[in-house]
């Protein structure tokens, strides 16, 4: 018989069924966050409305396109769509002009995305962290800003 | 095993070395959460900083594929080492009438030489160094840490079915990641050390294949 060690059982599945987002139409993962939106449009593509992409990924949508700190992208009027309850943004067609990977369960409405590969580029360049945010056990952020001006030493380690 | 190591080696950095001006942060890669890493971490009363990963988010960004794995980074936010099997010790533990021995005792001493002596420290490596030592992170690999929340989401709001769909699509998508093949082994009988393990470990070794990048270091 094999020898049982490092086994959490218990844990597979400890969790109570609950709804995935009752107040909303779509859950977006992103960078360890889950966003409920309380409205979205799903046909194979995740629409949501403009004003909700802040929400999800930290862009923003000006005149110059989807802006993240200093850096604007181009957006394409296909993106958008406009129908009898308002203006929607094509998250998932962004996701894709950006070469950022998603999966989606659509059955549930709830779509995971990768980060984006641009904001790896630093690493591969000039050996700068990209940037990066979890919380500490008491909840205070931890990330390549709240680290900058000292000497750190980031290492993982698992129960497993 | 290693995180009350590194509350001593922490302590010693605050104590041996004048204005180290040094954060360490110890992350646990743990689905299992609180209820899992926390009391492990309790128990080593670290004053160091503590995150419980989830998501496994840390070893997304910085492209780990096992643990322990560990980045140096400096005052201006430049890594200078990334990627290592990064042992805090040597450990030895017995494993029925085998001893099992794994681990180094130079890494400590490195990490204490960078803390003390900064960009002069003969373990910095530079940006080009450290730009070949970052493992590529392919669209697909991208892809499976995506597929992993996603089960994670799954697991969390009692889905266990969605949830094993995709932990297995994000161990087909990225087959060379370690801590998502034990991370989902922790979830069956056999456990993250049981005969899959062993059996992933002797493949390693058969195929000439790292479970870490090696510590580019002389031990």
């Amino acid at each position: 018989m094999a020898t049982v060690v490092m086994a959490y059982p218990e844990l597979r599945h400890p969790f109570e069924r609950t709804d995935i987002h009752p107040n909303g139409a779509a859950t977006v993962l992103y960078q360890g966050r889950a966003v409920t939106l309380r409205e979205a449009r799903t046909d194979g593509h995740l629409l949501i409305r403009p004003n909700d992409l802040a929400k999800v990924n930290g862009f923003e949508l000006k005149p110059e396109g989807a802006c993240h700190a200093d850096t604007c992208i181009p957006i394409r009027d296909d993106m958008f769509e406009q129908d009898d309850g308002g203006r929607w943004f094509n998250l998932t067609a962004f996701a894709e002009h950006m070469q950022q990977a998603y999966v989606a369960d659509e059955d549930s409405s709830v779509w995971s995305f990768a980060e984006m590969p641009s904001k790896r580029d630093s690493m591969l360049i000039d050996a700068l962290a990209p940037d990066f945010e979890v919380k500490d056990r008491q909840g205070r952020v931890v990330s390549k800003n709240s680290l900058k001006g000292k000497k750190a030493m980031i290492v993982t380690w698992a129960s497993w | 095993m290693d995180v009350p190591v590194w509350q001593r080696i922490n302590e010693e950095i605050h104590s041996e070395i004048e204005n180290p001006n040094f954060v360490l942060v110890c992350v646990a890669e743990d689905t299992g959460g609180e209820a899992v890493a926390g009391p492990i971490f309790d128990a080593a009363n670290p004053t160091y900083v503590q995150v419980i990963d989830e998501d496994h988010i840390i070893s997304s960004t910085f492209d780990f594929v096992n643990v322990p794995s560990a980045v140096w980074i400096d005052e201006e936010s430049r890594i200078v080492r990334i990627d290592e099997g990064t042992y805090s010790q040597i450990h030895e533990f017995d494993w029925g009438e085998e001893k099992i021995v794994f681990g180094n005792d130079v890494y400590a001493a490195a990490l204490k030489d960078w803390v003390k002596k900064g960009a002069a420290s003969t373990h910095v490596q530079s940006s080009a160094t450290v730009a070949a030592h970052v493992r590529n992170h392919s669209f697909e690999q991208l892809k499976a840490d995506a597929a992993f929340r996603l089960g994670n989401f799954f697991r969390l709001h009692g889905y266990s079915d969605k949830a094993e769909k995709y932990w297995q699509m994000a161990r087909a998508l990225n087959p060379d990641s370690v801590n998502f093949i034990r991370q989902h082994l922790t979830l069956t009988e056999e456990g993250s050390a049981g005969e899959t393990f062993w059996a992933l470990a002797a493949s390693y070794e058969r195929d000439g294949k790292d479970l870490y990048r090696p510590l580019d270091i002389v031990v």
